[in-house]
């Protein structure tokens, strides 16, 4: 005996009734776990307000940039204490600048290989193993399908899983859940501030709308920043040479120190 | 008292994968978990089990495990009685409800010497024989018959020499047919692993370290190839270790890494003879689980993969971090085979000094220098690039500035770094650090040499050494 259909109004109550569905104008929320990436501003921009864990994040970028640690190391000390396992990275990762971000040294691995197949296979085993909490890969002639298969092994294991591709792959179909290009831009100097490096993020695709614009973060970790801040403008001072000298604040003379 | 006798029956001629080498051994490896009183008549095992009841909760339960929930691990029949002999004609007259009376006297071994004579006597069960005057059956037949008789029907005590479990495990065998290529040596060797198995579990031990060795063919070798291929040992015996960081007992994980290791190993003569050693064991602790599912997350350990990664690729591709303690950025850190880390700290890479002397003469000179290590150091710490050249890049300079993929603009320096004087003048590093900045790659960590000699500032090299990322 059928019983009778419960009337649903399609007013204020609808966005809580229809969890599960995802409208297109709004950022997804997804049922997986994120890591936050430690920058609000992409933070925001994030489907669930971090990386996620358990799906594909494909950054793309050109072969002389390398700006995976500023983005991820936040979220690599954040998602836990297992090995990070780095799948042929192009250069030697240096602990000491890594530890000062807070990533401890004892849980990097790093596995060499330069063959494309031998990355994937090790990616993957990386990504079933119980004591790995995020695996970076560096693949740059993966296909899609390859790629999927990554997808789903994260998935599977619940595990953060980055792939670090060229520019030039922007064009190519990917699994990915996420897809970031990034370059470095400088913004230009005005009269009040000086020139600042910038890493411009564009994100490709994300469970929600295209954002147009891009974001606009920090380049290098924050005690560089304070560094070349403090450099130029003591440069820009000392080129002035109006104001008398200021008592400096004891951060930026160690850091004077350190520069000079 | 009460005896059971096991046989464990003829395997098919076809291969098969979980084919024991050693069925009569491995048997009683297995039984040996519920009695030490384990001993191998002919081909047939007898165990004893009233010793063992009260610890299992009785005869009916201890039967029901030694059938039902803890199955032997071979294909066997068997049977019971009161002393061994009595099961032992049971078993191999194939009614296991026979009377010891009724038994036929094949099946008591002592009587086979004599079987015409007592034939032509018209015996042919052990009543029949029981039957004739003591004194007339010692003087006829000798001391054996009554004795075996005696111990038969439980009037004299049955002494056999027990079996024990060897302290190292060593188990040859002998393939079917020769091997011309060492990765088809997996599917010999997967036999032995399985009898290993039951080796590590009944001594609750996990392997650390085991050898396989293969009898090459001695005929079709040549003796100097052969020297080539395996020096230290005989010439005509291949051999290869296998290490885990971990004791374990897990087959399938031995399996996987001897597959990957005899797949580089070269056989210059068709193979023989297979044998498995056990060299290192450890007693192996139980798993303490959570008692929340979701607490366990999936996957196998880390050690498992390192070992798996490196048996693939080589260890040297497979490498965890050593800290050391230099104020040369290239020596700060030490990029070691994870899995000699693993090995030597136990379970996880750990920080380690690389060289204790070395480190604490460096330490003083730090300490002496700077009253601190840099990389211990996270102020200074802080203005390191997390990129690291493998070797320093020479950069082009044109018109006094160094070009990378574009003119750099210099934002921040020198650091002065002088260090390593006390080595060897090409480790000697004179350098001035200096934060740049392309427009194309972001901010670089670069160098300026310093020259000794005077006037060589303008002539100096530049190098590209790290990147900000």
């Amino acid at each position: 005996m059928p019983s009778s259909p419960r009337r649903v109004s399609l007013g204020q109550g609808s966005s809580e009734l229809h969890v599960d569905v995802w409208h297109a104008h709004t950022l997804a929320t997804p049922v997986a776990q994120v890591v936050a990436t430690g920058q609000a501003l992409l933070d925001a921009q994030l489907p669930g307000g971090g990386w996620p864990v358990g799906a594909l994040t494909e950054l793309l970028q050109s072969n002389s940039v390398h700006a995976e640690w500023q983005l991820l190391a936040p979220a690599l000390v954040r998602c836990g204490t297992a090995a990070i396992v780095l799948v042929g990275p192009p250069h030697m990762p240096f602990s000491p600048a890594l530890a000062a971000r807070g990533v401890a040294s004892q849980r990097l691995v790093w596995v060499q290989t330069t063959v494309a197949a031998q990355r994937l296979w090790a990616a993957e085993q990386a990504l079933r193993c119980a004591g790995v909490d995020a695996v970076l890969a560096w693949l740059p002639q993966a296909r899609a399908d390859q790629l999927r298969r990554l997808q789903m092994a994260a998935a599977e294991y619940n595990r953060l899983l980055f792939v670090m591709r060229p520019a030039s792959a922007q064009y190519e179909s990917s699994p990915a859940a996420l897809r970031l290009r990034v370059e470095p831009m400088v913004a230009p100097a005005t009269h009040t501030e000086n020139r600042v490096d910038h890493l411009q993020v564009h994100l490709l695709k994300r469970r929600g709308p295209p954002l147009d614009q891009a974001l606009e973060l920090g380049a290098c970790s924050p005690a560089l920043a304070r560094l070349l801040a403090a450099v130029q403008g003591h440069a820009m001072q000392s080129s002035a040479d109006a104001a008398p000298p200021q008592p400096e604040p004891e951060s930026i003379y160690v850091l004077d120190r350190v520069a000079a | 008292m009460y005896w059971i006798a096991l046989q464990p029956e003829p395997q098919p001629t076809g291969l098969q994968t979980d084919a024991l080498v050693d069925p009569h051994t491995v048997l009683g490896w297995w039984a040996l978990q519920y009695t030490p009183m384990v001993a191998r008549v002919e081909d047939a095992l007898v165990l004893e089990i009233s010793g063992s009841e009260r610890l299992f909760g009785g005869r009916k339960a201890l039967l029901e495990h030694i059938y039902v929930s803890n199955k032997p691990v071979a294909q066997v029949s068997i049977a019971r009685g009161a002393t061994s002999l009595i099961a032992l004609g049971r078993l191999w007259c194939g009614h296991t409800k026979t009377k010891p009376d009724d038994l036929p006297l094949q099946t008591l071994a002592a009587a086979r010497a004599h079987a015409p004579t007592l034939q032509r006597l018209g015996c042919r069960t052990w009543g029949h024989v029981r039957a004739l005057p003591r004194g007339g059956l010692v003087r006829r037949f000798g001391d054996g018959l009554l004795t075996a008789l005696d111990r038969a029907y439980g009037q004299a005590p049955e002494v056999y020499p027990w079996m024990v479990l060897p302290e190292v495990f060593d188990a040859p065998l002998e393939l079917l047919a020769s091997v011309e290529s060492a990765p088809a040596m997996v599917f010999g060797a997967s036999r032995l692993l399985a009898q290993l198995r039951v080796w590590l579990q009944l001594r609750q031990r996990g392997v650390l370290a085991l050898e396989l060795l293969w009898e090459l063919d001695a005929r079709r070798s040549n003796a100097q190839h052969v020297d080539a291929h395996h020096t230290g040992g005989p010439a005509h015996i291949g051999r290869l270790v296998l290490r885990t960081a971990q004791p374990t007992q897990d087959m399938g994980h031995l399996q996987r890494l001897l597959t990957e290791q005899l797949a580089r190993v070269n056989l210059p003569a068709p193979v023989l003879h297979l044998r498995l050693r056990s060299l290192q064991t450890q007693v192996l602790a139980g798993e303490t689980q959570s008692l929340l599912p979701e607490d366990q997350r999936q996957g196998d350990s880390l050690h498992l993969l390192l070992e798996r990664l490196s048996a693939r690729l080589g260890a040297d591709q497979v490498l965890a971090i050593r800290p050391m303690a230099d104020h040369r950025p290239e020596r700060m850190q030490q990029w070691a085979p994870a899995l000699q880390s693993l090995v030597a700290d136990g379970c996880k890479p750990q920080f380690r000094k690389h060289n204790a002397i070395k480190s604490v003469a460096i330490k003083a000179v730090d300490t002496w220098a700077t009253g601190q290590n840099d990389a211990e150091n996270p102020l200074q710490a802080g203005f390191y690039p997390s990129w690291l050249l493998n070797a320093p890049q020479r950069l082009v300079v044109q018109q006094g500035l160094p070009q990378y993929l574009g003119p750099l603009e210099l934002l921040a320096g020198p650091q002065r770094i002088e260090a390593g004087w006390h080595e060897m003048e090409v480790h000697w590093a004179l350098r001035d650090y200096f934060v740049a900045r392309s427009a194309a790659a972001g901010l670089l960590w670069i160098y300026r040499e310093r020259l000794a000699g005077a006037g060589g500032q303008d002539k100096a090299h530049w190098y590209l050494h790290g990147i900000f990322a």
